[in-house]
């Protein structure tokens, strides 16, 4: 029975005084260093995650994979919103994601794409929401995350938006915000904003067809995003608290 | 208790005035008449507050009230159109008595509510219930309840309740002659005889009555009081619903729609319960002030709930522009399907995840964006990429081959590229095939870097196009 004052006092929602921060539930991420790394062992679940992606092809929707997996798995629907390009099917199966759990939304414009987003946060209990806001940099102001933010909680959702880099200066409600880039080797992740972490600090996840992958002469899973042995094993804080936003 | 039926009458005297108005949100300032009588020289029927304030009363002629007032709205009465509107409130009224009776040339309807009293509270609370939920629908009804249907008539013009024979004796000793539901001819020639009082009429003897008044009087006043059965026919459910309204002050921007459209959603959703039934499907129809615009809403399931439809009305109309003013709207149901209750989602358990269905989420979305909008994915058997996979229906199964090597994302149409930008990490794959249905190909694909870093999917066609395309996006 949780009804000890000790159990009671660890419930999440339970806000206490002198703590920094109380504990979000969370989604793990299927990495492990990742999972490590974040606060509360994991994505946040009931509130937004922004992942600004220096480009498209960096490997930011594999990261999310193993997730969709397991949420798919547990009988939670993926629904994407606004996907840039098709999400393809076999490759998708092939990361273990259960296609009858997945809906993909289109919309047409900025105003209909934030609407959907924040109806598929609402909507069904749980699961996630993948969204690409449509409408470049100007796609939503910090009233429309809100919204979002609110209807992450409402909805119990994994939320996670994919935005262009160029909104890293813009405030944000988001419990998380990360910025995606990549070089030869690794897909390198610095946290912009995460309750618990300091800005600026970074974690690098190898990327799939790392420049390895030739001389072995064959593809990796992308589902294989393995910690580097160097240097994936910490979170390197950036000293300057810098961040890369306007870099790559 | 004994077995009587009690009746309840409800009689809508200002029917074709409120078929009229009832598109109207609030009591405008617009004064508005209905017209009856020759069309030569039609006079006034029925006026709203507005047009009596004016000084415009019923039986006025037509020509004199436009004088006395020139913003006068006047309409003709539309007789057709006041019997579909009684047979829908019958369907309506259905959800409160299954033996409903149309009387329309009173304009009234006849409730047999001995058998439902016991479920919906007294007859009297039931007739204060009604006239406010008629009310809401914008009609304006007068209730009164009876131990004979001629009782409930009477009683529902003056507002009373008789819950006995002995009741009703007792009233009509000191209602006046009118309270009875004589025709104008009748009451005159009582009038002429002196007669003021219902209970002198009631005290005459019947061959001395029916001799002066006819056979007719005597049977009315024979079935008031509950001396001859005065058989009803009862009114038969319908299988569809139209209903419509026109819109006295023209309404040109689309959310303006809303309030006329509740209404109309109330009312289908009173028939609906009544039946039972439920509607997957409606349809609105909007005539304007030049052509005509109609559009349709879909459910997942059988439904009626008001809120439900209304929501998924409002998502549409925020993305409905009005091309015309509209003047009128009608709301059509085309059949009326089985209904499950519980499938509404009414009373779901939000933490329970069997009962916590997609369907609404999927008509929200539906309603706004469109049928289309909302899809799955699934795999099919083809070597070639760009037909390896399509959207599917929800209901269509998801079957897909499992392939973790290639890209997450497909472009919708390969790119030409130059492959000297690229440097390749992984290949190549060959796929080859095609040649059966004639869509013949041989492609290496190759995973390729470009310069700023991304992963893509680059092939080499070798026919039917030869070139190096780019196909998808290691996302």
């Amino acid at each position: 029975m949780p009804s000890t004052l000790p159990d009671a006092l660890h419930h999440p929602l339970l806000w206490q005084g002198g703590r920094r921060h109380h504990r979000l539930p969370t989604l793990s991420t299927g990495h492990e260093r990742l999972d490590q790394a974040l606060p509360g062992g994991g994505w946040p679940l009931g509130a937004l995650t922004e992942l600004l992606v220096a480009r498209d092809g960096v490997g930011e929707l594999s990261l999310l994979l193993p997730t969709l997996a397991e949420v798919c798995r547990q009988g939670g629907w993926a629904v994407f919103v606004d996907p840039p390009w098709t999400p393809y099917p076999p490759a998708m199966r092939g990361h273990g994601i259960d296609l009858a759990r997945v809906l993909v939304v289109d919309t047409r414009d900025a105003k209909e794409s934030l609407w959907a987003c924040e109806q598929a946060l609402r909507g069904v209990r749980g699961g996630v929401v993948l969204s690409w806001l449509r409408g470049g940099r100007h796609q939503a102001g910090f009233t429309h995350l809100r919204r979002l933010q609110l209807a992450a909680r409402s909805g119990r959702k994994g939320a996670f938006l994919f935005r262009p880099a160029e909104v890293a200066g813009q405030a944000t409600p988001a419990a998380m915000r990360l910025h995606l880039a990549a070089d030869e080797q690794d897909l390198c992740l610095t946290v912009l904003k995460a309750r618990g972490l300091h800005n600026g600090a970074q974690l690098r996840l190898r990327r799939p067809h790392a420049s390895t992958a030739l001389a072995t002469g064959g593809a990796e899973a992308p589902g294989g995003l393995a910690g580097r042995r160097r240097r994936a094993n910490t979170l390197e804080r950036d000293a300057a608290g810098t961040t890369p936003a306007g870099r790559a | 208790m004994g077995m009587n039926p009690t009746w309840l009458a409800l009689q809508f005297p200002h029917l074709a005035l409120d078929l009229l108005t009832r598109g109207n949100g609030r009591p405008r300032d617009l004064p508005l008449a209905v017209s009856d009588g020759d069309a030569r020289r039609p006079v006034i029927l029925d006026t709203n507050p507005a047009a009596s304030r004016l000084g415009i009363r019923p039986g006025l002629p037509v020509s004199a009230a436009l004088s006395l007032a020139g913003a006068l709205q006047v309409s003709a009465r539309d007789t057709a159109a006041e019997h579909a509107a009684l047979d829908r409130l019958a369907a309506w009224s259905y959800q409160y008595s299954s033996a409903v009776s149309v009387l329309a040339p009173r304009h009234t309807l006849l409730l047999e509510t001995g058998g439902s009293e016991r479920l919906l509270g007294d007859s009297e609370s039931l007739a204060r219930q009604l006239s406010a939920d008629l009310l809401d629908l914008g009609y304006h009804a007068r209730a009164g309840t009876g131990p004979t249907p001629e009782a409930a008539q009477l009683a529902a013009r003056r507002g009373l309740h008789f819950a006995s024979l002995d009741a009703l004796r007792e009233a009509l000793r000191t209602l006046p002659l009118h309270a009875l539901l004589l025709d104008d001819a009748q009451c005159a020639a009582l009038e002429k005889m002196g007669f003021r009082h219902a209970r002198e009429v009631l005290r005459l003897p019947r061959k001395a009555l029916a001799r002066r008044l006819g056979t007719d009087a005597v049977t009315y006043l024979d079935r008031l009081c509950g001396r001859r059965p005065d058989p009803q026919t009862h009114w038969r459910l319908p299988e569809c619903f139209r209903s419509g309204m026109d819109l006295p002050a023209e309404i040109a921007n689309s959310q303006g729609l809303l309030f006329p459209l509740r209404r109309l959603v109330d009312e289908l959703c009173g028939v609906l319960r009544a039946c039972d039934r439920g509607v997957q499907s409606v349809s609105v129809h909007l005539r304007l002030r030049r052509g005509e615009e109609r559009f349709d809403l879909a459910f997942q399931q059988p439904g009626r709930d008001e809120a439900h439809i209304m929501q998924l009305l409002k998502e549409r109309l925020e993305r409905f522009r009005l091309p015309q003013p509209a003047q009128h709207v009608a709301l059509e149901a085309g059949r009326f399907l089985e209904f499950e209750a519980g499938a509404t989602g009414l009373f779901v358990d939000p933490d329970d995840p069997s009962s916590n269905p997609l369907e609404p989420l999927l008509e929200r979305l539906r309603a706004r964006l469109g049928q289309e909008s909302v899809t799955g994915l699934r795999g099919v058997e083809d070597h070639r990429p760009e037909y390896s996979w399509s959207r599917r229906r929800l209901e269509e199964p998801a079957d897909c081959q499992s392939m973790p090597h290639r890209p997450v994302w497909l472009f919708p149409r390969p790119k030409r590229c130059r492959i000297e930008d690229y440097r390749v990490l992984a290949g190549p794959e060959r796929i080859e095939s095609g040649w059966w249905d004639g869509r013949d190909c041989r492609r290496d694909y190759f995973v390729v870097r470009d310069r700023e870093g991304s992963t893509l999917w680059a092939y080499r066609e070798y026919k039917p196009r030869p070139g190096w395309y780019l196909h998808g996006l290691f996302g």
